[in-house]
Order: C-alpha cells, then structure tokens, then sequence
C-alpha cells in the first residue's frame, strides 16, 4: 500500500474541527454534522487539488461545506430556495483563514440571535432566551412564564415563526 | 391548529435542544424555514463553540486514508488484456465519492468499474469484453437454498450471494452514496447502508427513492424517500461449478 499523500492530512488536520464548527453553527445538531463535515472531506479527497496555495482550499473547503448546508436544507427540509443565512454570519470569501473565522463565525451567530430577539416582542423575545439561551425545558419555561406548558409551546412555535419572518425581510 | 403545529414542533426543538438529530418529517414546508432558524439559534445558544468528538475525527481520518490509498494501489493495477491501467485519481473516482471508500471496503473491482468498457463487461454477463479477472470460489451451493441471502468476500471484493428461486446473484456490499457496508434486512428482504438509510433491493437497484415513494405510496418502515437518487450496486458475473458458486473479480 502507497503511503497517504501526506499534505492531504495536513490540510485534514488544519481544517476538520472549524469546517465541523461552521456547519454545527448551520445545523444545530452533532449527528447531522458529522455527516456532512464527513461528505466534505470526503469530496476533498475526490476533487481538492492539494498543491492550491493554503487560502484557496480554505476557500474551498468552505464554499463546499457551504453548499453540502444547503443541499442538507433543500433535501431534507424542501427548503426551496437556497437561502443564506439566517442567524450565522455568511462566509466572506476574502477571509478565508480557518480558525479565526470559525470564532468570528460563533461570536457573530450569538450577536445576530441577540439582536434578533431584541426586536421581537418581549414574550417572544423571553420563551426564545428561556429556551435557546439558557436552556430550560418547556416545563421550565412555562413555569418562569406563569403558563400552562401547552401555552408555553404555542409561544415558542409564535416566536420562531415570527423571528423565521424578520430574519427573512431583513434584506 | 396552531396548538397542533406548536406541539409538533415543540419536538423538533427539544430534540435539537437535547443535542439529537431532529426528525424533518416533523417540518410542514412552510416551516422549513422556521426550523432553520431554530436549529442555528440552538448551535448559537449553546454557551462553548461545539467541537467535534475526537473519535469522530478519527474514523474520518481513516475513512480517508483508505480511499486515498485504495487509488494509489488501483492506479497502477495491470489488467490483461487491456494493459496497464493509467488512470489519475479524478478520472478514478469521477462517478462518486462511493467508489473511494468502496475501493477500501470493496477492493479492486469498485475502482475498476469507473471505466465504462469494464464496467459493461463485469455487469452484464456474456459481454465479450470480459476483463481477464478471476473466478474466484466464494460459497458452497449447499449453502445457498433459495431465499438465502449470504455474505460473501474476496481479497479484492465485497458482497453478497442472492438466491432468488434458483437465479444466483452477487451484489457489492458498499453502498453507491458514501462507500460504507450494506447489511442484509431479512424481514425487508433489503440491503440497507447503516450511514443515511439508503435500502437496495436484491437486484441492487435504490429501493426507497422517491420513484418507488410514488409508486408505491412509500418504503415500509421508512418516513421519508431518500432523499437522492444513487447508482446501482455493482453486480460481478456469478456462475455455478459442481458444488462452487464463483463471482468473476479483478485480482487482487
């Protein structure tokens, strides 16, 4: 058996945990990351040419996992258009440096979910950070809101709705 | 109907919450949307950048070691007849990131079938273009009765043995989406792939795309139609010799 090319796994190592952190930022769960930070590489192993300067398959890489979020959304979800994003900051192809994007990226999505809630009402604006930000449970929630648990999913379910609509309209 | 939807979707929050894959049949389409939007305040919500699991990492390293070292040793691999094979990793691999885990997990013949004369000659019997592979004996006859489904392996290849009534079929065990290991489903009478759920039927063809969703109102057992059509498994030429049933593959 032939060695690995070497440079391959180095480009591995640079690049595994921010491109798994930056579509965990676009998924919101492990599993569903794993796989496409694995269907990532694994396309990178197919087609990444190796010898490409550092910036360009940090580019690449990116723009890959970027549209593996979007086939994931459009798949599954029947999302019909590819929307960028909502919450997570889009990926700036003229900063294409790993890891200090990948801190950019997390600060940047807890900022956008901070003034996202700001502008909703302020029930909404509170079962979303009872829920989201300090991760209670329904049952929790409701009881911190004085309502019925049915009640308290009814305003979350609102919440997201109308948020989904602000975060779409912005631009 | 909003108290419906609310409680619904009250699921799918609390299973991202709780750190789960989260169902999308639970998603009506105009709430895709909506779910997007819960699933990255739930990625933002969480106090630490979520890493990914050491093990995890690993797995895929070697996951992708093998696919690399599976092109080098099948780029250079002789074949009588034809002459060498010089083929680039692209030209390889073009088709499908299966074949590159499937040369680690399915040997030689993955690789091979990229090639469309091969690839014709291997899967349909009785093509003049055989390549000069080898019969290799894989089961005993006595151990095949009809209905039996058997695993089956080469240096050089993966599959199964099919018995349908009497016809004898051999299938690739990797599944044409990502490359990883079929197992056989006795009460679906299907190959399922354990990594996204892609079953194939005793023919190798997808057996619960969306095609067979209208067709036949769905997949017994599934929620939703993969979501993507995949190639068929590969199908080397089988054939019986006194007591041997022998698959034709490259050599190892």
């Amino acid at each position: 058996m032939a060695e690995p090319e070497p440079r391959f796994e180095q480009i591995y190592d640079a690049h595994v945990v921010p491109i798994f952190r930056f579509v965990y930022a676009r998924v919101g769960n492990r599993p569903d990351a794993e796989d496409i930070t694995a269907q990532v590489f694994m396309r990178a192993v197919e087609q990444l040419d190796v010898k490409r300067p550092p910036a360009q398959i940090a580019a690449w890489l990116y723009r890959v996992a970027q549209n593996a979020v979007a086939d994931y959304w459009r798949s599954f979800y029947r999302l019909p258009q590819v929307e960028l994003e909502l919450v997570a900051p889009g990926w700036e192809p003229s900063n294409p440096l790993a890891d200090p994007h990948a801190e950019a990226d997390a600060d940047g999505a807890k900022a956008a979910v901070a003034r996202l809630l700001k502008r909703l009402p302020s029930r909404y604006a509170r079962v979303l950070e009872l829920r989201f930000l300090q991760r209670l449970s329904v049952a929790e929630t409701a009881d911190q809101l004085g309502i019925t648990r049915g009640n308290a999913k009814v305003l979350q379910y609102r919440a997201l709705r109308k948020a989904a609509i602000l975060v779409q309209t912005d631009d | 109907m909003t108290d419906e939807r609310a409680e619904v979707f009250s699921r799918y929050v609390a299973a991202l919450l709780d750190g789960q894959r989260p169902s999308p049949d639970d998603i009506a389409d105009d709430e895709a949307l909506t779910a997007r939007l819960a699933a990255e305040m739930a990625a933002a919500g969480l106090p630490e950048v979520t890493s990914p699991d050491p093990a995890f990492i690993e797995q895929l390293r070697l996951r992708m070691r093998d696919a690399d070292q599976g092109i080098a040793a099948v780029s250079s691999l002789p074949i009588p007849g034809i002459g060498r094979v010089r083929l680039s990793r692209r030209d390889l691999l073009r088709g499908g990131v299966g074949a590159a885990i499937g040369l680690a997990a399915g040997g030689a013949a993955v690789a091979l079938l990229r090639d469309p004369t091969i690839r014709e000659a291997f899967v349909d019997p009785g093509r003049a273009l055989a390549p000069k592979g080898e019969w290799m004996a894989v089961a005993r006859l006595a151990d095949l009765p009809a209905g039996a489904v058997l695993r089956f392996s080469t240096a050089a290849f993966e599959g199964f043995l099919v018995n349908d009534e009497g016809e004898i079929r051999a299938l690739s065990s990797v599944c044409t989406h990502m490359g990883c290991t079929l197992a056989y489903r006795p009460e679906r009478n299907d190959l399922r792939c354990p990594c996204h759920g892609a079953s194939f039927d005793l023919y190798g063809h997808l057996a619960n795309g969306s095609d067979q969703w209208s067709r036949a109102g769905g997949y017994d057992g599934d929620v939703q139609a993969y979501p993507i059509q995949l190639p068929p498994l590969v199908r080397p030429q089988v054939k019986v010799v006194g007591d041997s049933v022998l698959v034709l593959t490259p050599r190892a």
